[in-house]
């Protein structure tokens, strides 16, 4: 009787630090949506205010995955994890690092944003920009979303999502290239827009890395590298 | 009734026992036959215990077993008490499922939260201005699906005084205003308001005022430049037209003024997105402040500066300058020949206070609630003679707001007034030198060191 109670409350705990690590991932995703969502707004307003200030909080988004690390690696140590706690805590670490660099993508379009501010005006290709921007933003709004609620439905149909981003991406560097021909002197504030929209378009890459690892964790499978028609014929509806 | 069972069975027992007399004398053998009849007696009693213990597993859908007897009382009994149970939880579950379809209809969302801030329950309203998914979502942390660092710092924080207005997550176009109460034990009652209309008709409104008054800026700069150069020609100016002259530019010159004050404060009611955030040393601000009320009120009144805190503040100090001297021009507006002003700044338990205190004419009970509306007067005539615009303590009430203070006032009329302004604790800043820190983000950091 007092063993079970003993191996009771230890599980308990261990769940708690669990549940406790999971949290921790979405704050850090909380953070790196906001900064997102501000880079993207300093490059659609010009503020470079706002832009610097997205720079400079880069360092919150690094001092969660340094310590969501740490963490991961006292539960591995301590509790040895196996089956679905030794797969929740690889997929946090392999998120974490997603996220991090998703927030090290948001700093590069603040940094765009800031040098195209001060840069000629140009031709306007902001409107593009921001619809790409938003489409990023919500795919990984919805990401997260299906992170918190291990949703499997919902990752697979994010993964689609990218196609049409990659859809506007494209469409925006032939738009670029058509306008740097008519014009060269329009080249240095096209070349930012591109470097913006391509890493926007890596954003959406990392969100479906991270729609991968939750269905590794929930049906136990490693579905990266695998086409995602194989992957909905297998696990989806 | 009641004692039917017991009746019942001392005459079994007497039965038995005189059948076992009986037949003990038949066989001859009284003792024994006695003693074996009662030993088969108190075999059938353990023998209805355990069909009792059979019954008690699922007593409301097996019959009972026994309808006579004590044991029959025993069952009547338990049956009864299960059945005003049964009544009870049904009515009480009617009473639970109206109480939930009413808040269910609400149109704020409601979402209670456990003590680990887990979804304990929602309304629909909440699915809808959340995203939740009920009920998939019952369990799980509202903070894991509420994201916004604003919400997570407010729920950390654990100070509910105050509402907190956001985007709505995944949707920028809606704005909530989200307020928390607590209830039970630990457990969080949150409630959470649409209220983008609202916000649309005062950011219509506030963009009104900010643009009608940078309009105006252009015309008055013009005519007060004109009216300085008619005055400045002193001899081309007609002796009839120097005294009208003089008038108009001291109007346009008060008109710039209230332009620039309600620009102001239309920055400050948008939320200032670019609040400076420096660590102010208040002992050298308020001395500095001190000084110019002498240069303004004269040798009459005696300006004094009262450091009580060690600590520095950590605001803008274009703005707090601007609040302060507010206060501290006021108090000297209303502060007779021969009074005093004194500057505090001092430290309560969980906040910091700069006091402006004078011993002016005090402002009457039922004017304080609304001294800081925009162009309220006190007394009409007098206060616009001293040249005021009518929005300084609306501008330093929401100078204080930005910094998250608040503006109090206390005033005895013939005695004076103290003007509070308290600063919550966490703005406190180590003087320069013991500790640096990076601006502005302190508050997200150390939720993530948490």
């Amino acid at each position: 009787m007092d063993q079970s109670d003993l191996k009771h409350h230890y599980s308990q705990r261990f769940n708690a630090d669990l549940e406790s690590l999971r949290t921790k991932v979405l704050e850090m995703g909380g953070v790196v949506e906001q900064q997102l969502e501000k880079s993207i707004e300093s490059l659609k307003q010009s503020e470079i205010e706002l832009a610097e200030l997205v720079v400079a909080n880069d360092y919150q988004v690094n001092a969660y995955d340094v310590q969501i690390d740490e963490l991961c690696t006292n539960i591995i140590a301590l509790r040895q994890p196996t089956a679905s706690d030794l797969r929740l805590v690889l997929t946090v670490i392999k998120t974490t690092a997603d996220l991090e660099r998703i927030g090290d993508e948001a700093k590069r379009v603040a940094r765009m944003a800031i040098r195209a501010a001060k840069s000629e005006p140009g031709p306007n290709l902001y409107l593009r920009i921001e619809h790409l921007g938003d489409q990023v933003r919500q795919m990984l709004h919805r990401v997260l979303d299906a992170f918190a609620r291990m949703d499997v439905d919902e990752a697979i149909q994010v993964a689609h999502e990218d196609k049409r981003i990659d859809r506007e991406y494209e469409s925006i560097m032939r738009q670029s290239m058509t306008y740097m021909m008519e014009d060269p002197r329009s080249i240095p504030l096209l070349m930012d827009i591109i470097w913006s929209a391509r890493a926007l378009e890596r954003i959406g890459d990392r969100c479906c890395n991270i729609s991968e690892y939750i269905i590794y964790f929930v049906k136990g499978k490693d579905v990266r590298h695998t086409s995602l028609e194989q992957i909905q014929k297998e696990f989806g509806e | 009734m009641r004692n039917n069972g017991w009746i019942e069975e001392a005459w079994r027992l007497a039965v038995v026992l005189a059948g076992g007399a009986l037949m003990g004398v038949l066989f001859g053998h009284v003792l024994g036959v006695t003693l074996a009849v009662l030993a088969l007696y108190t075999l059938s009693h353990l023998y209805h215990v355990r069909r009792f213990i059979n019954w008690m597993d699922d007593p409301l859908n097996k019959d009972m077993p026994i309808q006579y007897g004590i044991w029959g009382d025993v069952y009547a009994k338990i049956s009864r008490l299960l059945n005003a149970q049964v009544q009870r939880e049904r009515r009480l579950n009617i009473l639970l499922k109206q109480f939930q379809s009413s808040a269910a209809a609400l149109p704020d969302a409601v979402v209670a939260l456990g003590t680990s801030d887990e979804i304990r329950w929602a309304n629909e309203a909440a699915q809808d201005l959340l995203g939740l998914r009920l009920p998939g979502d019952y369990g799980r942390p509202l903070a894991n699906l509420f994201r916004t660092p604003a919400f997570q710092q407010f729920l950390s924080r654990r100070d509910f005084s105050q509402t907190l207005e956001l985007a709505a997550p995944g949707n920028d176009a809606q704005r909530l205003s989200l307020r928390a109460v607590h209830y039970g034990k630990n457990q969080l009652l949150i409630i959470v308001q649409n209220v983008t209309d609202r916000y649309r008709v005062e950011r219509i409104r506030r963009d009104f005022v900010a643009n009608v008054s940078h309009e105006l800026r252009t015309p008055l700069t013009v005519i007060s430049g004109f009216v300085e150069n008619m005055q400045a020609d002193g001899d081309l100016c007609p002796a009839p037209w120097r005294k009208p002259l003089a008038l108009i530019s001291e109007q346009t010159a008060r008109m710039q003024h209230i332009v620039e004050d309600l620009l102001l404060l239309a920055r400050l009611e948008g939320g200032e997105k670019n609040l400076r955030q420096e660590s102010v040393d208040m002992a050298a601000m308020l001395g500095m402040l001190a000084e110019e009320a002498r240069l303004l009120a004269g040798r009459d009144i005696a300006v004094s500066v009262n450091i009580e805190s060690g600590w520095h503040l950590e605001a803008d100090p274009g703005l707090l300058r601007s609040a302060i001297s507010n206060l501290v021009v006021n108090a000297v507006h209303h502060t007779p020949p021969g009074g005093e002003i004194v500057l505090h700044w001092v430290d309560e338990p969980n906040a910091s206070c700069v006091v402006v205190e004078d011993t002016g004419e005090g402002i009457a009970p039922e004017h304080i609630p609304r001294l800081t509306e925009r162009f309220y007067r006190v007394d009409n005539g007098r206060s616009r003679e001293r040249g005021g615009t009518g929005l300084g303590l609306a501008i330093v009430k929401h100078i204080l707001q930005v910094h998250e203070g608040r503006l109090e006032i206390a005033s005895t009329p013939g005695e004076g007034s103290q003007f509070i302004c308290r600063f919550p604790a966490r703005l406190r800043a180590q003087p320069a030198g013991q500790l640096a820190q990076v601006p502005g983000v302190e508050d997200n950091y150390a939720q993530s060191n948490r």
